[in-house]
């Protein structure tokens, strides 16, 4: 091959180049830069802004993990929320007793547990039967939480944690730790992600979504493929739970409830389903037009002029956040059904083939 | 006695639920759309019903009349406008559509008064209700029951005898087929969603008398009827109105006899209605996945 | 790019927020439901403490001060309540924070005792001022709990070992007040026979009732939101129970929101409220009347108790920001704010003429073990579609037993 540097096109000639993690040299040069520069971001934002990552980052773990489930093996989940739910009450439960590093894999294994129930439909019914099974679960989650007296009935569990190896964590600092380790779960869950889906059992996934009785012919098994996926993606949820416990210091049940999972889903459909990019992408994007919105609102409010020329009453700027949610959910899907991923990608390739065209 | 008025209870909730799955239902059987917006579409029949007989001053029933077929117009017009265009894409889309426009309906009815408060109907029914040796059944649930015995015989005649009814019922049986002879999928799409919306208002209206109007409460409808429609089976129309008669005997029931059992395991506070449900829903998706009525698909490679 | 405007902005507004306090300003937080669930009494809510404020600024409450009132739409969901919090902790340091939901208020208590910021939540649950970290915790009126029990003391007026039913709302709001009332119930000998959830979107309680009645309930006292108290209320009227057992309920059950949705099946209710009737002439309910119209309030936010409770937030914030300009020379930040508050007792206690006086006079009164304003309460009674006060203000002395074991 010639110079792996000045690769302006797809040089790709076998199936083992084609399932590497990196497409060239410049790629793991650029993921290295990316991540060099997340791990310096914060050194120039406002502890509240820190905040603002943080739960971007969490979303996108859970996202990610509904790419697995609803992006790779085409089932609908609405029930992510509830597997954050699990993961957060695992922690919540045993972080009185275990370190942080072991409760929060923890929450990832019994929220995969929780899928793999949930998944069980699975090896009977297609599609749409189970986006119900999984809604099924997300209302009995919050159900049975309000009900057990274990569980403060969904009222608040402190999860604090103030030393970590002499470090002492402080409001001040809280944020930043945090930060850090979400960033260092994203990055184990991603290479881990890329690693599971390029190879054979990714594959596999794909053949299911498009076509579960080619797929039964050539010797895959759907029924278990999609449990796994759908177990796998628990596990991701579970995850996100867990850290999101430690980032709120304490759990309630409001946290997992059905809008959280719808906004989970409109996340991984904003980002382009099916993609790493777009995990991290689509969160970033809700929260960051959440923030926009809620700006806007607060200078409508202020302003006298549009003030003047709304009827006594009504409340235009409230009703600007679940418009503008909507309406970006729509018109992604009406226009661009492939998300946000397909404007990176296309920025990518401009960028990958210059100075061609293509 | 308790046992027959828990029954009768339970019949008149279920109606209602019958009332806003029927919609769900159509909506189904002719595209395989789950619609996530069922609850936006009841909710918004309710308020303009509301907004009819008291800030125009309709009569009631007039007024009632008149929302229904203005929130059909409005299903018409989000066919028209959102779902045509997403003819083809994948079916994850299309619900993702639904999901989307229940926020943007959200958000439209938060420009309204109705986006926060309670309102209530002015009284069209006499109060209270009527007690049949010892039954008592209060006239807003007569009229969730009456509503449902219309819808189903105007459906029943609809698709047995009319010409646009059986093209519904062709559509849904085979997409391509029935485009090749000629039907008009797309009309047989927004009829679908025209009819859902008349249903989702009745539902409101239903809704807002017996337990006046909040868009919380009238959105929550469109969540609790899944489990009734999993259960009669998704394409069932009759199956609809089974579903929700069985879901709302079910909740009746498990408050009368279940939360105190439930107490005695540790799981305190009862509510088991708001679980029973859903339950049930799971049950069904593990041994008897399309319903007590709903067509086995047979796939053919 | 959006990062780098994003940061640009951020410290615009902050540099912004640097001049501004400067030129004296103070700024007071509050965040809650305006939208999504709950918003029914949140939007009342958040007009109250708007009203205030502007009232405030208007009638230069606090000398030479101007009040940044930051009034936002959390819609429910406790990270946005949590980020508006911390993102005003970072640029307008607020003096003193206005809470809402109890979800978010209990998940937030950590954090509040780490920065020391008074706080005062429109949910009165008791975990909020019950240790840990409750120290900067305080109710404008008293607790659900104490309501609720307050009720039980009333029934033992005139029925002796009376058998109560619980119905509560099924979440962290409405669990709040069951432990505390089977506590109080034995003291008084009195018996609960049930504990029911009971939330929005309750189309039938026939089941319900009925169990209540075999139980042999002759009261269920209720700690919810109106809407399924109201269809209750009208099951009962149709079953003929209303007359077999007696109804009443904690603050956010009762109001004019109940009456309009139950009619005439609302007759004969009993509500424990602190706050003073839209009927009343008191100075809190005039003033409420008179915003009301200054900034064209409609009838609805008029008549809510929500809206009272609102302004008497704003109000108890208010003032103690202006006490502490007085006593730490123009010193208005959360440290003298909490001062302010622990003080506001004995001759310093504050009286609005938003909520009833306990019997020595006194009607929000604070110190620094004893969190809750407004201490006294009635029971009142729906009579001819209105609420009535049906007994004096008075204090639970039992609740003050049972609440810690």
């Amino acid at each position: 091959m010639r110079n792996p540097w000045a690769q302006t096109g797809n040089y790709r000639t076998s199936y083992a180049q084609d399932t590497t993690i990196f497409f060239n040299y410049r790629e793991i040069l650029s993921v290295g830069l990316l991540l060099v520069a997340l791990c310096l971001l914060p050194l120039f934002l406002e502890r509240s802004q820190v905040l603002v990552l943080n739960f971007i980052l969490i979303y996108a773990i859970a996202v990610l993990g509904l790419n697995i489930t609803t992006g790779y093996a085409g089932l609908i989940s609405v029930g992510q929320a509830a597997f954050m739910g699990v993961g957060a009450y695992t922690v919540a439960l045993s972080a009185p007793s275990l370190p942080f590093w072991l409760t929060i894999p923890l929450g990832g294994l019994v929220a995969a547990l929780a899928g793999f129930l949930v998944g069980i439909p699975s090896l009977r019914v297609k599609h749409l039967y189970l986006a119900l099974a999984t809604l099924a679960f997300q209302e009995i989650f919050v159900w049975v939480v309000g009900r057990s007296p274990a569980l403060a009935q969904g009222s608040a569990i402190p999860v604090e944690m103030r030393n970590f190896l002499g470090l002492e964590i402080t409001f001040r600092n809280h944020n930043y730790f945090w930060y850090y380790v979400i960033l260092f779960v994203l990055v184990v869950l991603v290479v881990a992600w890329r690693n599971l889906l390029r190879g054979k059992y990714g594959r596999a996934l794909i053949a299911v979504r498009d076509n579960d009785r080619a797929a039964d012919a050539m010797g895959m098994d759907p029924g278990r493929t999609k449990l796994f996926a759908f177990a796998l993606g628990a596990f991701y949820g579970g995850v996100a739970g867990g850290l999101l416990a430690y980032m709120q210091r304490a759990v309630v049940v409001e946290e997992f409830t059905l809008v959280r999972s719808v906004a989970l889903l409109a996340m991984a459909i904003v980002g382009g389903l099916g993609t790493v990019v777009g995990s991290i992408l689509g969160p970033a994007f809700i929260e960051f037009l959440r923030l926009g919105v809620e700006r806007l609102s607060e200078w409508m409010k202020a302003n006298p002029f549009i003030q003047s020329i709304t009827p006594a009453g009504v409340d235009v700027a409230s009703a600007l956040l679940p418009l503008s949610f909507g309406l970006v959910i729509v018109l992604f899907l009406m226009f661009e059904p492939r998300g946000l991923y397909n404007w990176w990608r296309l920025v990518r390739s401009y960028f990958r083939n210059w100075p061609f065209r293509y | 006695m308790d046992l027959a008025q828990n029954l009768i209870s339970g019949v008149a909730v279920g109606c209602i639920y019958a009332l806003a799955a029927l919609g769900f239902v159509l909506i189904y059987k002719s595209s395989r759309v789950i619609n996530f917006a069922n609850g936006q579409l009841i909710a918004i029949g309710a308020f303009l019903a509301y907004a009819l007989a008291v800030w125009v001053g309709l009569p009631v029933l007039l007024a009632m009349l008149l929302a229904m077929l203005l929130t059909a117009g409005l299903g018409f017009l989000v066919e028209r406008f959102f779902l045509r265009r997403l003819v083809g894409q994948p079916i994850i889309s299309v619900i993702m559509v639904t999901i989307g426009l229940a926020s943007v309906l959200d958000g439209l009815m938060y420009l309204t008064p109705f986006g926060s408060g309670n309102f209530t109907f002015p009284q069209f029914l006499p109060p209270g209700g009527l007690n049949l040796g010892g039954v008592s059944i209060s006239y807003p649930q007569l009229l969730a029951i009456g509503f449902t015995v219309v819808f189903l015989l105007i459906f029943g005649w609809f698709f047995q005898r009319s010409i646009l009814g059986i093209a519904m019922r062709a559509v849904a049986d085979d997409q391509m087929a029935s485009m090749s002879l000629g039907v008009s999928v797309e009309k047989v799409f927004a009829l679908a969603w025209a009819v859902a919306g008349l249903a989702a208002a009745s539902a409101g209206i239903v809704v807002g008398a017996v337990s006046g109007l909040n868009q919380d409460g009238l959105i929550a409808i469109g969540l609790a009827v899944f489990p009734a429609v999993i259960l009669g089976g998704l394409d069932s129309v009759p199956g609809a109105v089974v579903g929700g008669i069985v879901i709302g005997i079910l909740q009746s029931l498990s408050t009368a006899y279940l939360d105190g059992l439930l107490a005695q395991v540790g799981l305190v506070g009862g509510g088991s209605q708001y679980a029973v449900p859903f339950v049930v829903l799971l049950i069904m998706l593990w041994f008897k996945p399309h319903g007590l009525f709903g067509t086995e698909e047979i796939e053919r490679v | 790019m959006k990062r780098a405007m994003t940061l640009a902005l951020a410290v615009t507004i902050g540099l912004l927020g640097l001049v501004l306090a400067q030129g004296r300003t103070v700024t007071l937080l509050w965040s809650g439901a305006i939208t999504g669930p709950t918003s029914d009494v949140g939007g009342p809510y958040a007009a109250g403490i708007e009203d205030y404020c502007r009232y405030a600024n208007e009638q230069r409450l606090i000398p030479n001060v101007t009040l940044n009132c930051i009034v936002r739409d959390d819609q429910y969901q406790n990270p946005n309540t949590q980020r508006i919090l911390e993102e005003a902790l970072d640029r307008s340091k607020p003096a003193i924070y206005l809470g809402y939901s109890t979800g978010a208020m209990l998940q937030l208590k950590p954090l509040i005792q780490e920065v020391k910021l008074p706080t005062i939540p429109a949910s009165a649950h008791i975990g909020l001022i019950d240790p840990p970290n409750n120290q900067y915790f305080f109710l404008p009126v008293s607790s659900y709990s104490e309501q609720v029990v307050a009720l039980m003391e009333y029934i033992n007026r005139s029925e002796k070992n009376a058998r109560i039913a619980l119905v509560v709302n099924p979440s962290p709001f409405g669990r709040a007040v069951v432990d505390h009332a089977r506590r109080a119930a034995q003291r008084l000998g009195q018996t609960i026979v049930d504990v029911r959830e009971v939330g929005g979107g309750n189309l039938d309680n026939t089941a319900l009732l009925r169990a209540l009645d075999a139980a042999g309930a002759q009261y269920i006292i209720h700690q919810n939101v109106a809407g399924p108290v109201a269809n209750i209320l009208k099951d009962a009227k149709r079953l003929g129970l209303d007359r077999k057992i007696k109804q009443m309920g904690a603050v956010y059950t009762g109001g004019s929101d109940l009456i309009r949705l139950a009619g005439d099946a609302a007759e004969g209710y009993l509500w424990a409220s602190s706050y003073y009737t839209l009927d009343e002439n008191t100075p809190g309910i005039a003033l409420q009347r008179q915003l009301a119209t200054r900034y064209n309030r409609s009838a609805d936010i008029l008549n809510s108790t929500n809206y009272t409770a609102g302004m008497l937030a704003a109000a108890i914030a208010i003032e103690a920001m202006k006490r502490a300009a007085q006593r730490f020379s123009g010193r208005i930040d959360n440290d003298t704010v909490y001062q302010s508050i622990i003080g506001m007792n004995g001759p310093n206690a504050f009286k609005p003429g938003f909520a009833v006086s306990t019997k020595a006079g006194i009607e929000i009164d604070f110190t620094r073990s004893e969190q809750t304003g407004a201490e006294g309460l009635r029971v009142l009674e729906v009579r001819g579609g209105k609420f009535v006060p049906i007994t004096d203000p008075f204090t639970s002395a039992l609740f003050r037993q049972v609440r810690n074991p």
